[in-house]
Parts: C-alpha cells; sequence; structure tokens
C-alpha cells in the first residue's frame, strides 16, 4: 500500500487548508486529485453496474439473435478419421469425372442411335427425311443451339441400313457430305446411307 | 376342299384388298398422274412375289422430292427390276427360300449401289443362309473407295472365314478405309487390315450425351 503523508491526508479530509502544505507536499496533493478526477469520469466498473447496463440494454428479437450467430464467427472441429476424408474425396472426384446421364429413351434391342450433323450456316432450318420417316417431311428436326452453323440430331432407329437426305429451309434437298456411303436415288440424285447398329442399353 | 386351294383363294380374295390399301397409301403423296401406273407396277410386283415396300418408299421419295410423275413411275419400275434381279441372282447362288423380302430387298440395294451381279452371286455363295446385306455393302464401301472389286470381295471373304459376321463386315471396310485416309496405299491398307482379322476395331459407340438426347419418331412419321 501506497503511504501518503499525514498532513497530506488531513488537507485531503478537509481538517487543513492546502496553504500549509510544502511545495512537494503541493506537487502530490495535485496528483492525488488528477486522479481522484480521472476516477470520477471512468464508467463504473464493478460487476454490479454492468448488469445493470446489461438489464437496462433493449433484448433483441430471435430473427436479429439468428442473423447475429450466422454472422459472427464460430470455432467449429471436425474430427474425421483419414479414411473417410479419402473416401469424401473419391467421390466427389467421380461425381465431377462421370459424364451425367440425362433421361435419355430405353433402347430395344434391335434400335439404335443415329446421328445426323450437317454444316449449313445461315440456314433457317434443317430436317432428315428418310425411309425411316417414310420420305414424310417434318419428323426429324436438326438443332442449331449454339448458332454455329452446325446442325445436330440425334434419333432412335430401327437396326439397320437407311437412306436420306438433308432438307434445309424446307425446300433444298442436300445430301450428306459426310455420309461416306451413297446410292443413286433414282431421280438423278445421291442418298446418304446410314447403318444403324444395337445399342442395348 | 384342300389346304392348297383354300389358301390360293383366300390370296385371291385378300389380293384386291392389300392393292387397294396400297392405292390409299399412295394417294396423296404421290402426284395423281403417277398413282395408276404406279399400281400397275405393285400389282405385278406382288403377282411375282417380290416385295413391294421398297416400291411403295420410291414413290414415296419422288412425290417427296416434288419429282415429275413419269420419272417417279421410271424409277419405281428400275426399282422393280432390280428386286427380280436380286431375287433370280439368289436363286442362283442356291438359295433355297429367295422370297425372304430382306435379303431380296438387301440385295437389290447393292445392285442400285453398282455392284456388278457376278460379285454379288459370289458373296452370296460364301454366306448361304444368311444375311448377305451387310457383307454387300462393306464390299460397295470399298468399291466406293476405289479399292478394285476382286480384292474387296476377298478381304470380305477373308473376313466371313475368320468367323466375322453381319455388320462387323461394315467395320472391316471402314477399318481399311481409314487406312486409306491416313496415306497408306490401296494395296497396304488392304493387306493391313487382313492382318488384323479377326480383331478389327469395332466403330466408336455414341457419346452418352448423343444418347440421351436422342428422340423417337413422333408417331405417324414412322414406317407402318
Amino acid at each position: 500500500m501506497t503511504h501518503i503523508d499525514p498532513q497530506l491526508h488531513r488537507v485531503l479530509d478537509g481538517e487543513l487548508p492546502s496553504d500549509d502544505l510544502t511545495p512537494s507536499q503541493r506537487e502530490q496533493f495535485a496528483a492525488l486529485q488528477r486522479a481522484a478526477r480521472l476516477l470520477a469520469d471512468a464508467p463504473a466498473a464493478s460487476v454490479a453496474a454492468r448488469v445493470m447496463t446489461e438489464v437496462r440494454r433493449p433484448r433483441q428479437s430471435l430473427g436479429q439473435r439468428f442473423a447475429q450467430w450466422l454472422t459472427e464467427r464460430h470455432t467449429v472441429t471436425i474430427a474425421v478419421r483419414p479414411v473417410w476424408s479419402l473416401a469424401l474425396a473419391a467421390a466427389l472426384g467421380a461425381i465431377a469425372v462421370i459424364p451425367a446421364r440425362g433421361p435419355g429413351p430405353v433402347l430395344g434391342e434391335q434400335e439404335g442411335i443415329a446421328q445426323f450433323v450437317g454444316r449449313f450456316p445461315g440456314a433457317k432450318s434443317v430436317e432428315v427425311v428418310g425411309s425411316f420417316t417414310d420420305w414424310r417431311p417434318g419428323a426429324v428436326v436438326l438443332r442449331d443451339d449454339d448458332h454455329d452453323g452446325i446442325w445436330r440430331a440425334s434419333v432412335v432407329l430401327p437396326v439397320g441400313e437407311h437412306e436420306y437426305m438433308f432438307v434445309v429451309d424446307g425446300e433444298r434437298w442436300i445430301t450428306d457430305p459426310l455420309a461416306g456411303r451413297y446410292v443413286d436415288d433414282g431421280f438423278g440424285r445421291q442418298n446418304a446411307l446410314i447403318f444403324v447398329r444395337p445399342l442395348a442399353r | 376342299m384342300t389346304a392348297g386351294r383354300l389358301v390360293a383363294c383366300l390370296l385371291a380374295a385378300a389380293s384386291p384388298l392389300v392393292a387397294q390399301g396400297s392405292f390409299a397409301r399412295l394417294a396423296g403423296r404421290v402426284p395423281a398422274p403417277a398413282l395408276r401406273a404406279i399400281d400397275s407396277i405393285l400389282v405385278a410386283a406382288r403377282r411375282e412375289g417380290l416385295p413391294t415396300e421398297p416400291l411403295i418408299e420410291k414413290a414415296f421419295e419422288g412425290g417427296a422430292k416434288g419429282v415429275a410423275p413419269d420419272k417417279i413411275v421410271l424409277a419405281v419400275g428400275t426399282s422393280a427390276d432390280q428386286l427380280r434381279s436380286a431375287r433370280a441372282l439368289l436363286r442362283e447362288a442356291g438359295e433355297t427360300q429367295p422370297t425372304d423380302p430382306a435379303e431380296v430387298t438387301a440385295v437389290a440395294a447393292a445392285l442400285s449401289r453398282g455392284l456388278s451381279p457376278e460379285l454379288v452371286g459370289q458373296l452370296t455363295a460364301v454366306l448361304p443362309g444368311e444375311p448377305t446385306g451387310p457383307a454387300l455393302h462393306a464390299v460397295a464401301d470399298l468399291v466406293g473407295h476405289r479399292f478394285a472389286e476382286d480384292s474387296s470381295v476377298d478381304l470380305i471373304v477373308a473376313a466371313a472365314q475368320a468367323g466375322l459376321r453381319g455388320l462387323r463386315f461394315l467395320d472391316v471396310a471402314a477399318a481399311a478405309v481409314q487406312d486409306l485416309q491416313r496415306g497408306q496405299s490401296h494395296a497396304a491398307a488392304l493387306a493391313h487390315v487382313h492382318s488384323l482379322l479377326p480383331n478389327v476395331p469395332p466403330p466408336p459407340r455414341p457419346a452418352p450425351a448423343a444418347v440421351s438426347r436422342a428422340r423417337r419418331l413422333q408417331p405417324g412419321s414412322e414406317r407402318p
């Protein structure tokens, strides 16, 4: 405990005037007064005062408290065996690598997929007409979703040989230049030939 | 009444109905001036026991392509002649039942691709009682890429002797054509594929995305 001069103590108690102090005692007296003022300005630090402060503060709603909980930092500790971590990593990798299969058609044993691709920049419509549609237009319409001039269609067809031609803009009959197999159509042009293979799933 | 006479009576009774059905199918899809001539070709083909579906298809094709009526009639008549030639070839090759419509149609298709009757007869003799369509088209593929006819037939016959059948013949032709496109000579390509037999590479399967995108034809657009 700090020792205070008895005469200084009496001045602090108001028993003596401060004029009776020596210069060094006056300096100590001034220091003590500054300290007293600082203490007087400081907020209440007692437990009771802090509790009362909290009690007086308005209570937050459930939503506000949840939002505060969401935005505050929390320390989360997960204990996982390394074998499970590796299994999780493998599963995530498989999901990323294996292509997703859409709800495609279920194929019979005597059915396969025919893919038609043609480059027709500027075309408004492209379709395939052939023996598999009884040469009836409008059944197999190709699409160019990215507007790069490459038109595509995938169709389920019976296994075997089929003849076809592209019909561009509903009027121009064009032989598929990529077919590789052709047969005279008997009308002065050539039909392309496609052999559909079984693709049972 | 014997069973044979009963069948003959039924066929005679059904024939006009079948003919009427063909006429109804053609009407509206084939120019009216060509209808009667095409119908008479169909009646004759039916009487001879030839498959008529390829002839009806040819008429549909001509109608869809906007071909003049007389040219449609000509093309249908030519198709009927090819079917007759095909059936004759199959009979010469010793087919016990040359009236199998699918086989007659396959051989006729090979003839229309430009294969000579001699070559077709040679191949059908190698594959007695088996579907010859893919083998014929494999040879036609090779000939279409300027392989010699004899060498093309030899390769497909060798593939058959190595145990390949059906659409695998087309893989043999495709392998030779691929070698050609990689810069090999015709002789080198044939020799290479011959050395691979019977393990020629199969064609790539369609990508899963293409399979999942595939759609069936709408009802009414398919062959009835």
